[in-house]
């Protein structure tokens, strides 16, 4: 299998495994091989493990833009020598960054969003409103980056749904009691 | 084992409520909850006619389903992709973010907002 790297902002390869070891890679490194459908982090590939060394990591570069590989492979071709895009063979396409987050970050925070859709047309409670506006918080501060925001955002929202959702259900028995004493005495 | 249960209950109640709307229609009975902000307020909130626009649903009948309450017909779609797209959010976390792009949150907020505003101008 060859791989290609992208440490500290450069793409290189494609390597053996066994050009790996001498590379001095460290835990911040990224990699494709052909079959994954984007980017892994050097530890989320379990036949990697030793060929890189563990960092503190200040902050996670993401690796560059692939532009769309069209070229042919070059093999043999030195990785000390200027940084190259990783290239599809026969056909297949590198995964594409089109501006969103990439998968070797972390998965978005629960929007709630049909939570808050179904509280709001069906609890009869403008709060599912709110709801819906922490879902879009939720979204917003996750494309800008801010996962702890997103994930706070996220927990407010549910506790608007769940919320919204408790008051609709408790107010259920009051309504139908007030409903059927109405239709009963007229 | 705990998923499954939830969806096994979430299943069966959500065939009674069917059941319970199929069979009585809220606009001639007298044992549904009204609307509570229609209550306090006199206007009408986004989800006023939702229970007789369910049971309109449950008899097939789409054009009256949509006078009642016009938000929940275009609304079934959405929940269904968005309920969706909420089971699968770490398997497939791209196809969530499209589901969730705030353009079409937006959308949906914008939508809730107008279709509030104009029922209770025009008493839609």
């Amino acid at each position: 299998m060859q791989y290609w790297i992208n440490h500290n902002g450069v793409q290189s390869g494609p390597f053996e495994l066994d050009a790996l070891k001498e590379m001095g890679l460290t835990s911040a490194a990224y990699v494709w091989h052909e079959g994954l459908d984007d980017w892994k982090k050097i530890t989320q590939l379990p036949e990697l493990q030793g060929v890189y060394e563990m960092v503190q990591e200040p902050e996670i570069p993401t690796p560059a833009q692939p532009t769309a590989a069209r070229e042919q492979v070059v093999t043999g071709q030195p990785y000390q020598q200027q940084p190259r895009q990783p290239l599809a063979t026969e056909g297949q396409t590198m995964p594409q960054h089109d501006g969103m987050p990439s998968a070797e970050q972390e998965p978005c925070p629960p929007t709630n969003l049909v939570w808050a859709i179904i509280s709001t047309i069906l609890c009869c409670l403008p709060t599912g409103i709110v709801a819906i506006i922490y879902a879009l918080k939720v979204t917003n501060k996750y494309r800008e980056g801010d996962i702890d925001g997103a994930k706070r955002a996220s927990e407010v929202g549910a506790w608007w749904c769940i919320a919204t959702i408790i008051m609709g259900i408790l107010y259920v028995p009051i309504g139908v009691l007030v409903s059927s004493m109405k239709t009963l005495l007229m | 084992m705990r998923r499954s249960l939830v969806i096994v209950l979430a299943v069966a109640v959500l065939m009674l409520l069917g059941i319970i709307y199929y069979a009585l229609d809220p606009s001639q009975s007298g044992v549904f909850p009204r609307c509570t902000f229609l209550s306090f307020t006199g206007y009408k909130c986004p989800g006023c006619g939702s229970q007789r626009a369910i049971h309109a649903l449950l008899h097939g009948d789409v054009a009256a389903a949509f006078k009642f309450n016009a938000l929940l017909l275009i609304s079934i779609p959405w929940i269904g992709l968005c309920l969706f797209a909420e089971g699968v959010r770490l398997r497939y976390p791209r196809f969530y973010d499209r589901v969730n792009a705030p353009l079409l949150i937006w959308l949906y907020l914008a939508m809730v907002l107008v279709w509030w505003l104009l029922r209770n101008i025009f008493n839609w």
